[in-house]
């Protein structure tokens, strides 16, 4: 089905735990900017239960307008039913998704719906003549793409968490639409048997402002408790690379890097992490970056501010005391 | 159980891969091309539950000649049959042409063996563009319901019953008839070739197949760009521990990182 009628941009705001993710906040603030140049509304759309305070949310961070889909639903294709009918109905010019999991696997399927293609972990969006070009990484954020839409295709994007600042302001006003939007189950052929909630801390990693960061290098969980413990010194939040998290020393939420979080906290301690390409492209917009690591040569050297080499084992301990004797004066 | 493996060849994910500003392409030359990490956790988690259930495992790719030794090294762990649908510069061919290629070849090779098959695999992402869609796209015009980036899968009253990586933990989803996943690493690494298994590969056939098939261009790549890099700030390589910390904490503090 071809969108033909298209105008304003509509952002999904997903909720986790009932309030909107960052990454639609983020997007919300961004295109609200934009939206006036162009003669162009912001349009947030919210489905689950209990959106009110998300809607109030939306509008604070720029909605203009906010859709309502009260529904508990759970599976990427009630999702899809319950957007498609949206699209159709309000012929989007933009759709914008966060490039959550979910936001990930709507916007391939939603383009394919409306004959058009999409584009995935969207980082910037460049203003032209003629609407927007969108920026995207490859080879591990190594090389950037600008990528533009050949006029008259509805341009359907998902984009990274920390790419934009959110900014709420409570004395915004808009206007909410509550859409009743029947989801039909006999089309359904995938069964959600069990949802399981295996990690129980919320880890705030994108929005840290300190990320202290342990790796291989730091040999054991024993070892790795160090880490902990100079987060909680510099009231961080704790961040991993893969191989820290496969050895189960901390749960994979921790993971930093290509396939975990993207960060950018005012400081990054990098604790025995060689520097990888998939876990560099994940923290390298960090404002301050300390390294420590026992070979000089490791290539996180080249990105660190401040770089020791040492065994962590030994540094770290000595890292807390000096940083408690700063802060206590 | 008939099982196909959709995997791409990209370069080498663990080498550095930069822009050549000369051609402003990446400059791949020196780059062994391998199969896709996503797609070999695919594989390996596709012959598992062959190796569990029966069946046979079929891998295919899209692409020129040079991703046939890619094919050759999915049979050397686990794969019965390879196809490669030919088409060249792949890798610079949009989402959609991609998947319809898939679409038709596996319609192909259906006819040509007689087999149907019960259900598709692909990675979650290539490591190469990242963009996480070819799988949902296959699936999308297939009309079949998609899975994506599970972790575990086994067969269960004539379906299956997979566990999908979520953010708090998992979802356990089961699907009777066609299906597709997709695949993100699962707890255990892929097999690796044994001499005799590379042998074997390398006389088993890769039959080819014409049923490349283009899309409509929507989008187009205006601009192709070196991010601003970081430059590397104070190595401490101090005497002792105690000496590198203290000299850290001075550069820190000049920064005002407290
Ligand atoms: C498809 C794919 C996706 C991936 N996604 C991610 C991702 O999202 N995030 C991620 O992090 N990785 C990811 N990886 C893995 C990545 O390629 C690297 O393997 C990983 O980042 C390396 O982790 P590391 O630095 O902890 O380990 P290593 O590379 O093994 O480095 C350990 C370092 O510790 C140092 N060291 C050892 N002992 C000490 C000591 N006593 N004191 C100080 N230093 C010491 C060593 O010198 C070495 O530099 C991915 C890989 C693939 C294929």
């Amino acid at each position: 089905m071809k969108l033909t009628n298209v105008k304003d941009y509509m952002v999904y705001v997903e909720l986790a735990d009932g309030a909107p993710v960052n990454a639609s906040l983020e997007i919300l603030t961004r295109v609200s900017r934009l939206a006036p140049k162009s003669g162009e509304q912001v349009t947030a759309v919210i489905i689950g239960q209990n959106v009110s305070e998300g809607a109030q949310t939306a509008i604070a961070a720029g909605a203009d307008k906010v859709i309502c889909v009260e529904k508990e639903i759970s599976q990427l294709e009630e999702y899809v039913q319950i957007l498609t009918a949206i699209g159709k109905k309000y012929q989007p010019r933009v759709f914008f998704f966060p490039a959550t999991q979910m936001g990930k696997d709507l916007v391939p399927v939603l383009s394919y719906k409306f004959d058009t293609a999409s584009i995935t972990d969207v980082t910037d969006i460049v203003e032209k003549a003629e609407g927007f070009d969108y920026v995207c990484s490859s080879y591990n954020g190594n090389i950037l793409n600008e990528i533009s839409y050949e006029a008259g295709f509805p341009q359907i994007v998902s984009v990274k968490s920390s790419s934009f600042k959110k900014e709420l302001d409570s004395s915004r006003t808009g206007e909410i639409i509550s859409e009743d939007i029947p989801v039909d189950r006999s089309l359904i052929k995938t069964e959600l048997k069990e949802t399981v909630k295996e990690i129980a801390e919320a880890v705030n990693l994108e929005e840290a402002q300190v990320v202290v960061a342990g790796g291989r290098g730091m040999g054991s969980k024993e070892n790795f408790e160090l880490v902990k413990e100079l987060a909680d010194v510099c009231k961080g939040v704790v961040g991993a690379t893969r191989p820290a998290i496969e050895s189960e020393w901390i749960s994979r939420a921790h993971q930093v890097g290509q396939s975990g979080k993207t960060v950018a906290p005012k400081l990054y301690i990098a604790c025995g992490i060689s520097g990888a390409t998939q876990h560099i492209s994940g923290m390298s917009g960090s404002g301050y970056i300390v390294a420590i690591n026992k070979d000089e040569d490791a290539p996180i050297f080249d990105i660190a501010d401040v770089g020791i080499v040492g065994d962590a084992v030994k540094v770290i301990p000595l890292l807390i005391e000096a940083i408690k004797k700063e802060k206590a004066q | 159980m008939e099982i196909l493996v959709c995997i791409k060849q990209v370069p080498d994910d663990s080498v550095e891969i930069f822009l050549n500003e000369n051609t402003q392409k990446p400059d791949l030359e020196k780059v062994t091309p391998v199969v896709n990490a996503f797609d070999t956790y695919a594989l390996e988690m596709a012959v598992r539950l062959k190796e569990a259930a029966g069946g046979e495992v079929t891998v295919l790719s899209v692409g020129d000649d040079s991703v046939k030794n890619s094919l050759k090294n999915c049979m050397a762990v686990g794969a019965d049959h390879a196809y490669l649908c030919k088409l060249d510069d792949y890798n610079e061919t949009d989402t959609f042409t991609i998947a319809q290629s898939l679409k038709e070849s596996k319609e192909e090779i259906e006819k040509q063996t007689g087999k149907t098959f019960d259900i598709i695999f692909c990675g979650k992402e290539s490591t190469d563009f990242a963009s996480a869609q070819v799988g949902p796209v296959l699936a999308e015009m297939m009309d079949i319901p998609v899975i994506t980036g599970i972790v575990d899968i086994e067969e269960k009253d004539g379906g299956v019953e997979t566990r999908q990586e979520t953010e708090e933990g998992y979802h356990v989803i089961s699907c009777q008839g066609l299906c597709l996943v997709t695949v993100n690493k699962p707890k255990y690494d892929p097999r690796y070739p044994t001499i005799k298994s590379k042998m074997a590969a390398r006389k088993k056939a890769i039959d080819e197949l014409d049923t490349a098939k283009a899309g409509v261009t929507v989008l187009h790549t205006e601009k192709v760009y070196t991010p601003a890099k970081r430059s590397a700030g104070v190595k401490i390589q101090a005497e002792s521990a105690e000496e590198a910390v203290a000299q850290a904490m001075d550069l820190m503090k000049k920064a005002k990182v407290f």
